[in-house]
């Protein structure tokens, strides 16, 4: 009892401030709650309803529907579409919709034939009406109507129906007016910085949301928790370093230009399998102007300075990084081999032990164990890949370890498990850590009056150790919802990857999760000691301008494959019929 | 399309090692943030590099430290000498164990508001000890090496525990200059609690704690000694031939021959059972301290080893304050209070702590305990009579350690066998020569301080 009196009590005992104060604090974390639950709720509990592209008509008169733009025909459970026939090989064909409407289909090495109209082919278009066979076997490709799309499109649940967004996000808005009021009265001298700030924020997620919605998009969950990320790491910037509100808020607005960008055109194949070629050659000259222009900074070279302007390029290699991997089906069955994404990974890799950036390497590692697993065709492959890679990046690592000593991370790894014996040198930035978490307890000390905001800049105490910042300032419920939001995001593609459009968006998203969940658990772990610290970004809260953005690009990677009924710019309207021949 | 979703979990694992991650950390954080919180430096908690903590008090209400005074330590230098172990030095050599591990409580940290509603001053923080008895030990030990120990057995308090030598937080030695006679050696260690000695004679009470429950009829035998006994070709010798004795003489003439045979009789396996009964390789913790282990282990002992070992020599080590609770366990019948220092902690007026008593494990048998009681009370009033107070039974045995050729370490253990003062005690002297003449006078002295104290309550 007494300690919940306390929650309402002043350094000067009760008085209308300190109860105002404990107000706030403890309605942050409530909307908090409310938004981080409403969101879950949308995204996780939404029924995975099939979209229909086709039918399959078997000579029983059997329908067959076609749920995806790439569909595997075999005998074996697993097919898309299955064929229990004892002709039919356990993978037999790959049946691919085109970005205008048409099918492919594609022979995949079975031991029976597959032909169409009575010829046998390797690949080759499929109209309407088509006889398809499969060493035998005969069914007819039927087109889904404009009357049926309609109603499939009608019928199926719109995104956000029951759990609307535009509360959650009424709610958000509330949320980061009461942090701004918090910070305003803690840290004056910003006051009109903070306030701007918050109001360009708010601006800019009502905007993006009125402008989904004439776009008859009204899934906003996943933007919601980008936004709410966002407006705790502008309450650290706020209260750690107030300059730097701006930049950040000029970060989330490229960030956000990548975003719509990127789910543009990712809705239609075609353009994105172009940009894929774009995007590996990008990713390359990134990393070469990296070489060349980086600049040292704290024991890693990752950085380039141009102007005034500084950026970390191996964040927007991420997105490129992702494209490059990303592949459709028809791709990953026939052409088996991962070898030219192996060599680009290992570029990459090769690139960063140059450079010195630990973290950086772990999350490509990361990345690409999570597209060669997806893209190889069986488990005991993409085993050897992982392995050989595995060993490969530990050998050039421990090479590069014998040829120059790299103290940077030496010095970290050496402090980890031992911070508290070294808690003035090693474990500096840990042992601040675990005690800051500790004096905020569980609702935290008020925005922009923690002791971290002194560490903030050159102690990385806004960047690298920024959940134990907003658990200080926040509350340790809240640095823990944080996290459950980010973990929500990658439940929902787990949960999407069923009724996902093509391979190439579940391989894309499936990516871009892993690489911010393992972000995340870099930079959280690290803070807290489970791990060596590593200096690694927290999705959307560190302070950092070129994470920001690549953030924000690779949200649109887990946008595409939202397929909701009108739920995401990134995903094309379904309702259009297929009757086109 | 299926089987390339179904590998989507390897997001699934990353996300749950993350779920996971933080799960483990929020149970950390429950059980650990208060150790955190009160890290040396933390802002939140320091002033000008002190604790905000307030008050340290003895059990008589002497202030043994306070925040917000400038020295900190308390008024008279022979409070802050008795009582230097206790609370820790300036320099950290001597850490403040204590404090440290009651800091939180103090302040008024808790895990929900964290340091938001924390009291910066008036912190209490009360210990069972008395600044007045921790002087009479300095006193009586007069420089040497060693410790003294005295806690109720009924309740768990600890009344004295000083462990010298000694110096004043005030005007610390400084060793390099200042120890050219040695007199500072080993000046940092807490004796009481991180020391181990080899008990000599001491360690024949555990040898009977165990035989008497092993051997029936053991009470009633009689012992023939001729001065010294041939095991293995080993000398097991005595001071004089004892002749033949009962079984209470043969504990107050501490007669090594008689021991040696009974140790024989019962066996290496007894004998460890009874030292494992007694924890005495195990460390306690007591308010965030955390004792040294003890030394028994007979896995390698020949008969002539068993025969020393029963006699408090061979490998034998045991730590002071857990051989003081076997005492406590012979007075109470069998079990004892677990020892504690800190009987409350207050802050903002509110009591944020109070100690209760805890009782130990059942070290020996009542009978057992019984017949010790009356072995070691008859020992007390045949062998040291003037260490005898008035209106208290003391039960006590002592002992000469031999750990080197001429430095014997001299002890002296025992009970206040008396409802009123339940009192148990252990006294050790470093290089003191015989137990008996060294270390009885002062645990008498103590003993009577602690009464004092009791009485004055």
């Amino acid at each position: 009892m007494s300690i919940l009196l306390d929650f309402f009590r002043g350094p000067e005992g009760f008085t209308l401030l300190s109860v105002y104060h404990a107000v706030l604090r403890l309605s942050l974390p409530v909307l908090a709650l409310f938004i981080v639950v409403r969101s879950a709720k949308s995204l996780l509990g939404f029924r995975r309803e099939p979209e229909v592209w086709a039918w399959l008509r078997l000579a029983t008169g059997e329908l067959l529907p076609v749920t995806h733009w790439e569909n595997l025909l075999g005998r074996k459970k697993s097919a898309d579409i299955v064929l229990d026939f004892a002709t039919v090989s356990k993978n037999h064909a790959v049946l691919t919709r085109l970005d205008d409407g048409g099918w492919t289909l594609t022979d995949i090495g079975a031991k029976g034939k597959v032909e169409i109209n009575g010829s046998k082919i390797l690949s080759a278009r499929v109209r309407y009406g088509d006889t398809i066979s499969l060493a035998g076997l005969e069914m007819v490709l039927e087109p889904v109507s404009k009357e049926e799309a309609r109603l499939q499109a009608n019928s199926r649940t719109k995104a956000g129906k029951g759990n609307s967004p535009g509360l959650t996000l009424v709610l958000l808005t509330v949320f980061q007016m009461l942090a701004a009021l918090e910070l305003v009265f803690n840290r004056p001298e910003a006051r009109m910085t903070v306030i701007t700030a918050y109001g360009i924020l708010i601006g800019v997620q009502w905007t993006l949301f009125v402008g989904q919605k004439l776009l008859k998009r009204s899934g906003f969950e996943i933007e919601t928790i980008a936004f709410f990320l966002m407006s705790i790491g502008l309450g650290v910037c706020a209260s750690g370093s107030p300059g730097e509100m701006y930049k950040q808020l000029i970060a989330m607005g490229i960030g956000i230009a990548i975003f719509l960008f990127l789910g543009f055109c990712l809705r239609d194949l075609e353009t994105a399998k172009k940009l894929r070629y774009a995007a590996a050659a990008a990713g390359i000259l990134l990393f070469l102007a990296n070489l060349v222009l980086g600049r040292n900074v704290n024991g890693a070279r990752n950085w380039i300075f141009i102007g005034g302007f500084s950026f970390q390029p191996s964040e927007l290699v991420k997105i490129c990084f992702i494209l490059a991997g990303a592949s459709t089906m028809e791709r990953i069955v026939t052409r088996r081999n991962l070898w030219g994404f192996v060599i680009y990974t290992a570029f990459i890799g090769g690139c960063l032990v140059i450079l010195n950036d630990f973290g950086a390497a772990a999350i490509f590692f990361v990345g690409f164990l999570a597209i060669a697993l997806l893209r190889s065709s069986s488990y005991p492959s993409a085993v050897l890949i992982i392995v050989g890679v595995g060993m490969l990046i530990v050998l050039v690592w421990a090479a590069a370890l014998a040829v120059k000593h790299i103290t940077h991370v030496a010095e970290r790894f050496a402090g980890y498990g031992h911070i508290w014996e070294d808690s003035f040198n090693k474990g500096f930035q840990q042992t601040r850590s675990l005690m800051c978490i500790a004096a905020g307890g569980i609702f935290g000390l008020g925005l922009g009056d923690g002791w971290l905001r002194y560490m903030a800049g050159e102690g990385a105490s806004d960047t690298d150790l920024v959940f134990a910042f907003v658990s200080e300032e926040w509350g340790l419920v809240m640095a823990v919802l944080m996290i459950f939001a980010l973990a929500m995001l990658g439940l929902f593609v787990v949960r999407s990857a069923k009724v996902a459009r093509s391979s190439f968006y579940t391989i894309g998203a499936s990516a871009a999760m892993s690489i911010l969940i393992v972000q995340t658990i870099l930079n959280v772990f690290g803070t807290v000691d489970f791990l060596p610290l590593t200096g690694v970004t927290f999705p959307f809260v560190s302070n950092g301008g070129s994470s920001m953005m690549s953030c924000w690009g690779l949200l649109a990677f887990i946008k595409a494959c939202d397929t909701r009924q009108n739920a995401s710019f990134a995903v094309k309207l379904s309702d259009q019929g297929g009757d086109k021949k | 399309m299926k089987s390339i979703a179904k590998r989507t979990f390897f997001c699934l694992i990353l996300a749950c090692f993350l779920l996971f991650g933080v799960l483990t950390f929020v149970i950390r954080y429950f059980l650990y943030a208060d150790r955190w919180v009160s890290f040396t430096g933390s802002p939140h908690v320091y002033t000008n590099g002190r604790l905000d903590t307030g008050e340290i008090l003895d059990r008589s209400g002497t202030v043994l430290y306070s925040s917000e005074t400038k020295q900190a330590y308390a008024e008279s230098q022979t409070v802050r000498r008795a009582t230097l172990h206790l609370l820790g030095d300036r320099a950290g050599n001597i850490p403040a164990r204590v404090l440290r591990a009651y800091a939180s409580k103090l302040f008024g940290y808790d895990k929900l508001n964290g340091t938001a509603a924390m009291e910066r001053s008036g912190g209490k923080l009360r210990l069972t000890v008395s600044a007045q008895v921790q002087a009479v030990a300095m006193q009586a030990m007069n420089g040497r090496k060693g410790t003294v120990g005295v806690y109720n057995y009924k309740t768990g308090e600890i009344l004295c525990a000083f462990s010298g030598p000694t110096f004043d937080p005030l005007d610390p030695p400084d060793l390099e200059t200042d120890n050219a006679d040695g007199r500072y050696d080993g000046v940092y260690i807490y004796r009481f609690f991180h020391a181990a000695y080899t008990p000599g004679s001491i360690f024949k009470l555990t040898t009977l704690a165990a035989a008497l429950d092993q051997l029936p009829g053991l009470r009633e035998e009689r012992f023939t000694c001729t001065g010294e006994r041939i095991i293995n070709g080993q000398r097991i010798s005595c001071t004089k031939a004892h002749g033949e004795q009962s079984l209470r003489d043969a504990l107050a003439n501490s007669c090594n021959c008689a021991f040696s045979e009974i140790a024989l009789r019962m066996g290496k396996d007894a004998l460890s059972a009874q030292a494992e009964a007694e924890r005495l390789t195990e460390s306690i913790e007591l308010d965030g301290i955390t004792t040294s282990r003890g030394k028994f282990d007979l896995s390698d002992a020949a008969d002539n080893d068993l025969a020393s070992a029963a006699v408090g020599q061979y490998t034998d080590l045991v730590n002071p304050c857990q051989y003081m609770v076997f005492m406590g366990a012979i007075g109470g019948g069998g079990r004892a209070a677990e020892p504690y220092l800190v009987s409350g902690a207050e802050s903002g007026g509110k009591q944020s702590y109070a100690a209760g008593t805890k009782e130990t494990p059942r070290m020996l048998s009542d009978e057992a305990a019984a017949t010790l009681k009356e072995l070691m009370r008859h020992n007390v009033q045949k062998m040291y009579a003037s260490v005898d107070i008035p209106g208290a039974e003391v039960c006590a045995k002592s002992g000469t350690a031999e750990v080197g050729s001429d430095a014997n370490t001299a002890t002296f253990a025992g009970f206040l066998d008396s409802e009123k003062y339940p009192l148990a005690f252990i006294v050790i002297v470093e290089e003191g020569g015989a137990g008996s003449s060294t270390c009885a006078p002062i645990a008498r002295d103590v003993l009577q301080a602690c009464i004092n104290v009791l009485d004055g309550e």
